[in-house]
């Protein structure tokens, strides 16, 4: 009676070498079971990034509009600031050409205003504006995977 | 019992199993550049100057930076060590928080240039040991470039003119020293130059590997071993023949051109060649045609001299006594066809690439301090030649510096097409006049001891040489 007892209250020596060594293979298992999931997500992808440096608060002087073709963006210089509208057409992917009252989409005549609000043609959505923010070493960053609400000014500090 | 041993087996190598699990992922989790980047934001943090950037820093992620270049179609790491490069606040932090010297980046964004294009390395690598590239166990082929030649990358997007005065004042100079020291006698360059060394273009892209570094004395990078094999070519490579004479300042300048001939080519949207190559005076006139290609052999021309790689005596093409005989036509032959059987390249455009005005050019500088007088005639064809008496005196005169065989010593290789070809007339005044500044004796004069029938039968002989069979041992 009193061994059964035992037997339930601790674990025999026995027990105790099967269940370690039991143990100590399942820890690595799960280790490297991690290890293959974090795999999944890259540290970095072979590609370019959404973030990009535009230069300094000197290389946009009140006025200046900048176009930067490879990275299909316009930059406005306003009184109140810089803001950045994608220059993609949102219907099919051209590039937008600057007008005298705001955007005109060459390939199937779609227009935004200003503002890249659609004001014709078959385009389904607004132009959309992207973050601009200011690095730690004073250059700004446009981010194209972050769209503020149209009409965010980033505030230029003399 | 035996259940039992399986089990300790299968407990201990668990437990050997699970330390080499918490040593990878303990590696896997503090990777070098994490170290460096704690440490950047804590510089940074220290040196912020209101809240709002202190808010900034704390915010900033650490992780493995990338810039992806894609015109280039590269991918550079560097900047997730070397994180302050664009800093203006990093000018005076230590490497590798340090901002880039110069403002060098302020016309080359590391966006677009990113790093490896100019410093070489590897790029992708996350650590410094391959990043870096140093040490035979990187497998990289082309190492992080020495900062003593780095403005050699200058020259891969901008032309000498443009970079005479912007910092590019070693691969200038090492350009003037390039075609002054006559290199190209020997090495071809963009299809024109001498064949007895390795073509040279391309040669600063070439992998490390194709360099053995085993006589290599300093750091065994390409640049080393080029500078070495520039200042004691014979060490570097033992069985080089290069004749080359340099300061160890003018080594530096040369290394650094030869180290600029890249075959790279950089896209033409990120480059600003001109086409315009060589900064100054050009270069066809016959001095510095000369230079380029003559002088690294005949030096200033006016004496012969025997040298201990070739194993035999460089003539002195422009000693007056043998302008006195030579004709342009002799001359142009040896130029355009070379000297078969010695290092006299043939230097026509088929084959070492110079112009038929380029030679003329060469002959006109070479033949200009040529006596107004020419030779008295020697009238060889009045002779009636004895060969057998030839050869007595040959044997008895000339062997010791022609050799056995007419195989040439001290003096020239007699066997030879050039000689074997040439006008009876001029071989026959060379050794009735002799070769001022030579060890050629003038025969015909009361120390040499010939007559005029002497010199007949002895050219006589010589112009059967060809005909003899000759090994050379």
């Amino acid at each position: 009676m009193s061994s059964k007892n035992r037997d339930k209250t601790e674990i025999s020596r026995r027990d105790f070498l099967g269940l370690a060594s039991l143990w100590a293979a399942v820890l690595p298992a799960i280790a490297f079971l991690g290890g293959m999931f974090r795999m999944v997500k890259p540290n970095v992808r072979y590609e370019e990034s959404t973030r990009f440096k535009i230069g300094t608060v000197e290389n946009f002087p009140v006025g200046i509009t900048k176009k930067l073709e490879d990275k299909k963006v316009f930059i406005f210089s306003t009184d109140e600031g810089l803001h950045a509208i994608s220059s993609i057409c949102t219907h099919l992917g051209c590039i937008v050409n600057i007008t005298e009252w705001g955007f005109q989409c060459p390939c199937h005549g779609s227009r935004y205003n200003q503002n890249g609000k659609v004001i014709a043609g078959p385009a389904p959505r607004n132009l959309s504006w992207h973050e601009i923010s200011q690095d730690i070493d004073g250059s700004l960053v446009i981010d194209a995977a972050k769209d503020v609400p149209p009409g965010t000014i980033f505030k230029l500090k003399a | 019992m035996l259940n039992r041993f399986y089990l300790w087996v299968l407990f201990l190598s668990s437990l050997v199993l699970i330390a080499y699990t918490v040593f990878v992922t303990y590696q896997e989790i503090t990777p070098e550049w994490k170290k460096y980047q704690v440490e950047y934001k804590e510089l940074l943090i220290k040196e912020a100057k209101d809240e709002n950037i202190r808010k900034k820093v704390k915010a900033m992620d650490i992780k493995l930076q990338q810039i992806y270049l894609g015109v280039l179609n590269k991918v550079d790491r560097c900047t997730s060590c070397h994180m302050g490069v664009e800093n203006p606040l990093m000018v005076n932090e230590k490497v590798p928080f340090k901002q880039h010297r110069g403002d060098y980046l302020k016309n080359h964004p590391v966006e677009i240039f990113g790093c490896t294009v100019c410093h070489y390395g590897q790029g992708r690598a996350p650590n410094r040991k391959e990043a870096h590239g140093i040490g035979r166990d990187t497998y990289w082929d082309y190492p992080i470039m020495n900062l003593e030649y780095i403005q050699t990358s200058c020259a891969l997007c901008h032309d000498l003119t443009f970079l005479k005065d912007r910092g590019g004042e070693k691969v200038v100079a090492g350009e003037r020293l390039f075609r002054q020291k006559g290199c190209m006698g020997c090495h071809k360059l963009e299809g024109v130059g001498g064949v007895l060394g390795k073509s040279l273009d391309g040669i600063g892209s070439q992998p490390i590997a194709y360099f053995p570094m085993r006589y290599v004395k300093g750091e065994k990078t390409v640049a080393q071993w080029i500078r070495e094999h520039e200042e004691e070519p014979r060490r570097v490579v033992p069985d080089s023949q290069m004749r080359v004479d340099v300061t160890p300042e003018e080594a530096d300048f040369l290394t650094t051109y030869i180290m600029s001939l890249r075959s790279e080519e950089i896209p033409r949207k990120l480059r600003r060649l001109t086409g315009a190559k060589m900064p100054e005076e050009i270069k066809d006139e016959g001095e510095s045609l000369y230079k380029m290609y003559c002088i690294a052999c005949h030096g200033n021309g006016k004496a012969s001299v025997f040298d201990e790689a070739f194993k035999r005596t460089i003539p002195a093409i422009k000693n007056p006594a043998f302008l006195k005989v030579a004709d342009d036509k002799f001359i142009r032959e040896n130029m355009s066809e070379g000297r078969a059987g010695t290092q006299m390249t043939a230097w026509k455009a088929a084959a070492a690439g110079l112009t038929e005005q380029q030679i003329e050019k060469i002959i006109k500088y070479i033949t200009k301090d040529r006596p107004k007088e020419r030779p008295v005639p020697f009238g060889f064809a009045l002779f009636k030649v004895n060969i057998n008496h030839g050869e007595e005196i040959f044997k008895s005169r000339c062997v010791a510096c022609h050799g056995e065989n007419g195989e040439g010593g001290v003096g020239l290789n007699l066997r030879n097409p050039v000689v074997q070809k040439a006008d009876p007339e001029f071989l026959t005044i060379t050794v009735r006049d002799g070769r001022e500044g030579t060890a050629m004796i003038s025969f015909g004069s009361k120390d040499g001891g010939l007559t005029s029938q002497d010199i007949a039968d002895v050219v006589g002989y010589v112009r059967t040489l060809s005909k003899k069979k000759y090994k050379s041992h």
